[in-house]
């Protein structure tokens, strides 16, 4: 990998992907974190706290790669954002780790791994989860 | 992170703020508290909501000023906090929670009024049919909240409009079949006399609170400075109007005696539509009264959140209350308890819908009170920060208006409102000497408070950078590499300078050289400037010497006197405002920042570091045999870079240390090895020790003169060293210790006023 596109979502999430990710040496990553914005309605979280999940989440990341550029995004559907954030800073692919959790969590807070693998317009790599991933 | 980005986060427009506060608002006035508030006054109700509408109105221009000033998440409490302080910081707060609990458990019994009429609910144990249609209605909107279950984009306007929509018919068949006698009744206009107006106003002025959410979610307007006042008060006018011409119609069509407490809209549609339509005009309407009242207690929810996050920041409740969901990325703790409160409140006083109301109108009056205060504040201390973009007419009448106003309603609540609002007021203010003030994250000396608060200036408010006087050379040229250095102990002048020389040398670049005055809070910054002849010698005397210090080492100085109130968080200010790239500054016992309070504030400025930050803990300053002990990382990257430009001066001995686990002391050789190579200490002597890191430090640094540690919140070595130890090892060496901290790329401050 040439440059990678690292969605993580909070700090649990950066660290286990951060460690996932060690293993393929990218040459260059880029961690983006993204701000769900309500896109019309107010958001479901305060966006200043969303912003400070970013900044814990780049610190998380950067105990691996502290080379790693950050790149906060904002946008009402996530999926789009992360493919639109790659295009931005001009990733060659996107690694990802698929989240954990119950078919209901999953249900509630849309498949977003399948939806990124399909809708992504570069390489999408899935970093396995290993033992330890939760269910 | 560049502008751009930050506009990203800004994406309702003025239509989407209006649709919030009229949204929010016009589910109460119409359809849940006409029938309610005629039994108070009789027809003159109608003058009620209009009273209800001017109080507003006054409190809309003030919040708007407040907003655009300010448009952060937590509204009132955010604008309280700043100006009065987190004494009544904490009683906006709370007061502001737990109103907009009591008013979401109030809408949600005016849905619980319509569900009951549109099909059967069971009562359960001590529980009313309504009461048990709200409580599902809670748990429903406290469900959809937790998830953040998404609204599509415009969803909130379509339904804004949809009800206005639905509300025009209801007007114009309700005009067809007004009656002016019905209106005016047996009694008159005013059967209970014009007495009972203001008590009607009290009953009604839940239907208003709507607007003041438009300020909870001031950080998500586009351009705020126009769209924030336009919505607040353009809101408040709308529904005003509203309220205005439906409750006269509704009055005409049917008498007000008989007008029904529980789903009057629902009444007096059957009483007005023409036979064949009635059955699916109800539906219709009590639909929309179902959505009304949902959006309403939905927006109230939310809002909570919000003002929950802001309390937390500024360390007034529990961070531990905001955590974010890991998979919906909702604060879904505060929802929760916000929605136990409300489940609660159902529960306990749901059989009397006016309680709910008032108790919501009451606590909401207090906040209301406190935000003129805090605008008056604002203005009269002359915040250097404060710059709104929307300015109230007539001040200061408006804001002193709406402070008497706001009080004066209180008065017209019944005693078990205001006791209930007094209790949580006492609450707050235990809740205050309790737990927040340990924990609060401003400064202030609190015990003076009360009587000081004259006085007191918004400390947040006050930069340093209007509060500099220059008595050096300024002209701050960009481009070049600046070293501040803040000075207030004699004693530690020389290792201060001295430091910050061989940075600048290196880097080419010049000192900065700071006296930072304390001014205790009471005094204003003002004042202290005005006597500042007689600091000016002290003042003097000590950047002198600071500027002979420098001119050794060849290096350019310039130098300036800064009164603060905080001390340490207007050094940073200073330091933003002197466009400093590193500070250099005492830490210890004797620095006048507070004894052995800096490793705690570091750790809080953690997050928002205008510039890298270099600490010294001043044991009689020598560099000749450095220690670095490191884990990798950012923040020893730094530290490595202060050790090899320490090590060129000075011709110091470098001892680079790594604290490996047992048995992986080969790894932990290579790792050494490749770090000092990364980072041009090369010629360092390399030590890897094994076992308790901070065991392992301090018999390193028994041998060294200077420890250079890197300090992170989130960092690698923080987390290896864990903030006890460092503190530990500060304390325990005979060494000097040096703190070295990155700057973060975007701070705090910036977001704040930037």
């Amino acid at each position: 990998m040439a440059h990678a596109l690292v969605p993580v979502a909070n700090v649990a999430d950066a660290r286990a992907t951060a460690a996932a990710l060690v293993a393929y040496a990218p040459e260059r990553t880029t961690v983006v974190h993204v701000v769900e914005k309500g896109g019309g309605v107010p958001d479901k979280t305060p966006v200043e706290q969303s912003e400070d999940v970013a900044e814990a989440a780049f610190a998380a990341f950067r105990e691996r790669f502290p080379d790693a550029d950050t790149h906060v995004a904002y946008g009402s559907d996530v999926v789009e954002a992360i493919v639109d954030a790659a295009e931005e800073v001009d990733a060659t692919a996107i690694a990802f780790q698929p989240r954990g959790g119950s078919r209901l969590v999953q249900f509630l807070s849309g498949d977003r791994a399948l939806r990124l693998v399909t809708e992504a317009d570069r390489p999408v790599v899935s970093l396995g989860t290993g033992d330890s991933g939760e269910s | 992170m560049s502008e751009g980005d930050e506009e990203l986060a800004k994406d309702l427009g003025l239509l989407s703020a209006l649709t919030i506060g009229i949204g929010t608002m016009i589910g109460a006035g119409i359809f849940v508290l006409p029938g309610v508030a005629a039994q108070e006054a009789g027809p003159i109700v109608v003058a009620s909501f209009l009273v209800g509408g001017v109080v507003a109105m006054v409190n809309a221009f003030t919040v708007s000023e407040l907003g655009t000033a300010m448009p952060k998440a937590g509204g009132g409490y955010y604008y309280i906090n700043r100006s009065l302080g987190p004494l009544f910081g904490s009683v906006a707060g709370m007061g502001d929670w737990m109103g907009l609990a009591f008013a979401s458990a109030f809408y949600c019994i005016g849905f619980g009024q319509y569900l009951a009429t549109l099909a059967p609910v069971p009562g359960l144990l001590f529980l009313t049919e309504i009461q048990v249609g709200a409580v599902v209605a809670g748990v429903i909107f406290v469900g959809v909240n937790y998830i953040g279950a998404k609204e599509t984009g415009g969803i909130q306007t379509v339904i804004v409009l949809v009800l206005l929509s639905i509300l025009s018919v209801f007007a114009v068949f309700g005009w067809l079949s007004f009656d002016w006698a019905t209106l005016v009744g047996e009694g008159g206009l005013a059967p209970m006399g014009y007495g009972a107006i203001l008590p009607g106003t009290a009953v009604v002025f839940v239907s208003f609170l709507g607007y003041a959410k438009i300020a909870t979610i001031g950080e998500e307007l586009k351009n705020p400075g126009r769209n924030l006042p336009l919505a607040i008060i353009g809101s408040v006018a709308i529904v005003t109007v509203v309220y205005a011409i439906l409750v006269t119609i509704m009055l005409g069509v049917v008498p007000w005696p008989e007008l029904s407490p529980d789903a009057p809209v629902a009444q007096v549609t059957e009483a007005a539509f023409p036979g064949g339509l009635t059955g699916v005009a109800v539906t219709v309407v009590t639909l929309a009264a179902l959505l009304a009242t949902a959006s309403s207690a939905n927006a109230s929810i939310l809002a909570s959140a919000r003002i929950n996050f802001a309390m937390g920041r500024d360390g007034i409740v529990t961070d531990w209350l905001n955590d974010i969901h890991p998979s919906f990325a909702t604060p879904y703790r505060s929802i929760l308890v916000t929605g136990g409160l409300i489940v609660v409140f159902i529960a306990v006083l749901g059989r009397d819908l006016s309680v709910l109301a008032k108790a919501a109108s009451g606590l909401h009056l207090v906040v209301y009170t406190l935000t003129n205060v805090a605008l008056i504040v604002f203005r009269e201390t002359d915040a250097a920060e404060y710059d709104p973009d929307f300015e109230v007419p007539l001040y200061p009448i408006t804001p002193v208006v709406g402070a008497l106003c706001s009080v004066g309603l209180i008065a017209f609540l019944d005693p078990i409102e205001i006791a209930l609002t007094a209790a949580f007021v006492v609450a707050a203010v235990v809740w205050f000497f309790l737990y927040a003030r340990r924990r609060a994250t401003f400064e202030g000396e609190l015990a003076d408070f009360v009587t000081s608060r004259a006085d007191e200036m918004p400390d947040s408010a006050v930069s340093a950078a209007g509060a500099v006087a220059p008595n050096g050379v300024a002209a701050p040229d960009g481009g070049q590499y600046r070293v501040m250095v803040p000075l207030a102990n004699p004693e530690h002048e020389r290792a201060l300078i001295t430091l910050a020389s061989a940075v600048a040398k290196a880097r080419g670049g010049s000192v900065v050289a700071t006296h930072v005055v304390t001014v205790p809070d009471q005094t204003s910054l003002e004042a202290a400037r005005d006597r500042a002849v007689d600091i000016d010698a002290t003042s003097q005397g000590l950047l002198d010497r600071a500027r002979e210090d420098t001119e050794t080492f060849g290096v350019d100085v310039e130098t300036h006197t800064v009164f603060s109130h905080q001390g340490f968080a207007e050094v940073f200010d200073a330091a933003d405002a002197f466009e400093a790239d590193l500070v250099v500054m005492g830490w210890g016992p004797s620095a006048h920042w507070s004894p052995g309070r800096v490793e705690g504030a570091l750790d809080d400025i953690a997050g928002e570091l205008p510039c890298d930050v270099l600490a010294l803990r001043d044991r009689d300053f020598d560099a000749s045999r450095i220690l670095l002990p490191t884990a990798g990382g950012p923040d020893s990257d730094l530290g490595a870079e202060v050790t090899r430009l320490l090590a060129k001066e000075f011709d110091s001995e470098v001892t680079l240390l790594y604290v490996a686990d047992e048995s992986e002391e080969a790894q932990g050789a290579e790792f050494l090895a490749e770090w000092a190579d990364e980072h041009d200490l090369a010629d360092a002597q390399r030590r890897v020790e094994t076992g308790d890191v901070e065991r392992a430090i301090e018999s390193a640094a028994a041998d060294s003169t200077l420890v250079v540690l890197g300090a992170s919140e989130q960092g690698l070595l923080q987390r290896l060293l864990g903030r006890s130890v460092v503190g530990d090892v500060v304390e325990d060496v005979d060494s000097s210790v040096l703190l070295a901290q990155k700057r973060h790329e975007r701070s705090l401050r910036e977001r704040l006023f930037g």
